[in-house]
């Protein structure tokens, strides 16, 4: 189950994210930004918390310097 | 002979009683279900083939009644879930096409991004297409390496049909990377935009 949900803080981010988190390993979907988060027409990624590592996440995001927000994924 | 009686229970108990007792069974050994409705007989059904599993089914009175050989293999995490479609009203009488591997004109990787953000959101729609059909470059969504292979699974279970273009899978030469959908041809394709009420363009 896909339950989480990372908003960045624009497109470019996204874009350099999913790149990453491919090299990475991550399973992952690219989706729209869901409208209870931001009414931004942004892109967001999907991901399973439980069977992703999400420290290991976080720090390789961080160490390339990329903002993001973790929010819980709910159509 | 092991009986699941699933009689009353709503999409997705029946299921998971069925993945859990499938799972205490030996190889080909024969379950037996029982369930009063159709919707779930539906879906049950749809799981059980998905995992290869041999099912008979028969309708007595408001019974039905699955036979099911343990033929196939359930993995522990298999998603159940995704196979409760709960009457689908919604299953409009449109048709999405998808013409290459990006969505619009502009910058490449946009148009990539832009691509998977879309057919991963087809599945949460209200009104969802009956077909998807995949022309060209676009039969890259549909092959094993595919970003949004999941999205496209869980359109199928959904009783969503997925054509792919066989024309196409030949020319890239990916015929054996065929991972979701089914190998079509011209005159299915036009044959399906032709009667859908409308076609969208992605």
């Amino acid at each position: 189950m896909r339950n989480k949900v990372l908003t960045f803080q624009s497109t470019h981010h996204v874009l350099k994210a999913e790149k990453i988190l491919i090299e990475a390993g991550f399973k992952f979907d690219i989706i729209p930004t869901p409208k209870n988060i931001s009414s931004d027409c942004g892109m967001s990624i999907r991901l399973d918390s439980e069977s992703s590592d999400m420290s290991f996440l976080s720090d390789v995001l961080t160490y390339n310097n990329i903002i993001f927000q973790i929010y819980d994924y709910k159509i | 002979m092991k009986t699941v009686d699933a009689k009353g229970k709503l999409c997705p108990v029946p299921l998971i009683m069925t993945k859990k007792a499938l799972a205490e069974l030996g190889q080909d050994e024969t379950l037996e279900i029982l369930i009063d409705n159709e919707t779930s007989m539906t879906n049950v059904c749809h799981f059980l083939k998905e995992y290869k599993m041999q099912v008979v089914t028969e309708k007595q009175g408001n019974i039905f009644r699955l036979l099911v050989k343990k033929s196939g293999n359930i993995p522990e995490n298999a998603p159940v879930e995704d196979f409760c479609r709960i009457n689908t009203p919604n299953l409009s009488d449109y048709v999405i096409t998808v013409k290459r591997n990006r969505m619009g004109d502009g910058a490449e990787e946009l148009g990539q991004i832009l691509i998977k953000a879309c057919i991963n959101t087809i599945p949460d729609l209200d009104l969802k297409p009956k077909k998807v059909i995949f022309l060209n470059s676009g039969i890259f969504m549909c092959l094993k390496d595919s970003p949004v292979l999941e999205s496209l699974k869980k359109l199928e279970n959904l009783g969503i049909e997925i054509l792919v273009c066989g024309t196409c899978l030949d020319y890239y030469n990916k015929k054996d990377q065929l991972a979701a959908g089914r190998i079509s041809n011209m005159y299915d394709i036009l044959n399906s935009m032709a009667e859908a009420s409308k076609v969208v363009f992605a």
